[in-house]
């Protein structure tokens, strides 16, 4: 059994997956407290059951979001001493798509999140965060992919063939630039 | 009665803190790990980053902690964490944190009031007696409180504009004090002298605190100075304010030890580290004999001790939290 873990935007998605299966899902949308509903919804996702492994999306997204997320999975993974995996809010969506020309983005705000990835979903480049207005004139040049529907089945197995990590180095991405870095 | 062992957290600020305290008094472990060099370096706390460093080093300070106590999460009876007042992203860290180990372990979780923490540092090692008088002073904070027992506050009174910290670190920064502001001023202060002539603040027989006044005035006077081409004696400045500043407490102070008779007084939070401060109160309660107690340095300033001696009274009511606990940025202790 696996737990998987997303919180990097304003959703809450938990799910508990075994042998490709999904067992238990709970998918809250537009939360506005999110530290609220994490913890009780994993409670209640798990029931009495112990995860094998965890999963986490570690970003990028809403810098909050993303840190709750990666704080609790990787205290579950140090606590219970289990294998911890993360996989990134932009790996999700390229693994969810079938197309061959993966450029894919979501928006927050103030802009995009965008990642270029090959059909073995490694990512070409890195990650970047483009204003909207950088956005529009990127996307009249390149068919960027923003209405992906995640696949969690995809998500999760793809995540299981990455390498394990261990809890203390478990940390969000968070590619936007914050004041004091610009 | 069986010993009782909270694992207590603290991530309000720029510490990321982990303690382990028997019986409300007794420090069994605690691990601070400061990021007050990485703040150094952007002139104060950037609190995007504290909040990304809490969440980069937790479990680790977490596993130093249980290394020193030689325990596991196990053996403890519940697990606290600071919920309010603080930053918030810095402050979700560690209540996430907290519930997750609540939820693992099966343990209470217990929610404690960073403020009433600072004051519960005077219980460590069995420190506290009451009535007393509790001065909170701190970057956010500048309130006399009464206390007639466990969790038993009565405000007297607070300030009716800046802390008596900010105002502080706010005059560091005028006068060209790196970061952070209180320590330095404290340090130049003891080169200078009381010369500089500046404003008593409200001279009324409340026992509420102003602030702003005093700030103004040392900008404005820094300004007309440059103005005029004139040097500020920076030694002399330092050393007139913080005079003034702590006299502003130690009047108010000396209304409550009057009026109330009682014989107990403790000092909590950052700014209860300066040294001239602690002085100028000991004078005070000597003449009123009366009992001054001060944590042990370490105590004073953010640590995961104190939120462990504050946890323990709610332990013993039986007061926890769920797992939907949130945190809060702002709160008073009453």
């Amino acid at each position: 059994m696996n737990l998987f873990i997303d919180t990097h935007l304003n959703d809450v998605v938990i799910i508990l997956e075994e042998n490709g299966k999904i067992k238990k899902e709970k998918i809250l949308k537009d939360v506005p407290e999110n530290s609220k509903v994490i913890m009780p919804t994993i409670k209640k996702v798990l029931a009495k059951a112990v995860p094998n492994s965890i999963i986490v999306v570690n970003g990028p997204g809403s810098f909050t979001g993303v840190r709750l997320g990666v704080t609790i999975a990787k205290t579950l993974a140090f606590t219970m001493q289990k294998p911890i995996r993360t996989i990134t809010s932009l790996e999700c969506l390229a693994v969810s798509t079938e197309e061959d020309e993966k450029i894919v983005a979501f928006s927050d705000k103030n802009g995009y999140y965008i990642g270029i990835f090959d059909n073995e979903y490694n990512l070409v480049g890195n990650y970047e965060y483009l204003s909207n207005s950088e956005y529009e004139e990127y996307s009249k040049n390149y068919h960027v992919l923003t209405d992906i529907t995640l696949d969690y089945s995809k998500i999760i197995a793809y995540a299981l063939t990455k390498k394990e990590l261990n809890p203390h180095e478990v940390n969000p991405i968070y590619v936007k630039k914050i004041a004091v870095e610009k | 009665m069986k010993d009782v062992y909270i694992l207590s957290v603290e991530t309000s600020c720029d510490e990321t803190s982990i303690a382990i305290v028997k019986n409300g008094t007794e420090v069994v472990a605690l691990t601070i790990l400061t990021q007050m060099d990485t703040h150094a370096n952007f002139g104060g706390v950037v609190p995007e980053i504290a909040s990304r460093m809490h969440t980069e080093n937790i479990t680790m300070v977490l596993e130093e902690a249980l290394n020193k106590a030689h325990m596991k999460v196990e053996d403890v009876d519940a697990i606290a964490v600071t919920y309010c007042p603080g930053l918030l992203g810095s402050l979700l860290v560690g209540v996430e944190f907290a519930k997750v180990l609540s939820y693992v372990y099966d343990k209470p979780l217990i929610k404690v009031n960073h403020l009433i923490g600072h004051i519960y540092a005077n219980k460590i090692d069995n420190k506290m007696e009451f009535p007393v008088l509790a001065l909170v002073i701190s970057g956010g904070h500048t309130e006399l409180i009464k206390m007639t027992g466990d969790y038993e506050f009565e405000k007297l009174g607070e300030t009716e504009d800046d802390a008596i910290g900010e105002a502080f670190d706010k005059v560091a920064r005028v006068i060209g004090l790196p970061y952070p502001g209180g320590p330095n001023i404290e340090k130049l202060a003891r080169e200078g002298n009381n010369t500089y002539k500046l404003p008593k603040p409200v001279m009324d027989d409340t026992y509420n605190f102003s602030y702003s006044g005093l700030k103004s005035s040392v900008i404005n006077l820094v300004n007309n100075e440059r103005q005029r081409g004139n040097e500020i004696r920076k030694e002399d400045l330092a050393c007139s304010f913080q005079t003034t500043a702590v006299e502003e407490l130690t009047r108010k102070l000396e209304l409550a030890l009057k009026n109330t008779g009682i014989k107990n007084v403790i000092i909590a939070g950052g700014v209860s580290a300066n040294k001239y401060l602690r002085g100028q109160i000991q004078e005070l309660c000597d003449k009123y004999d009366a009992k001054l107690n001060l944590p042990e340095f370490i105590y004073c300033t953010d640590n995961a001790a104190m939120i462990g001696a504050a946890a323990y009274p709610l332990y013993l009511k039986g007061d926890f939290a769920d797992l939907d606990l949130n945190a809060k940025s702002t709160s008073s202790i009453c």
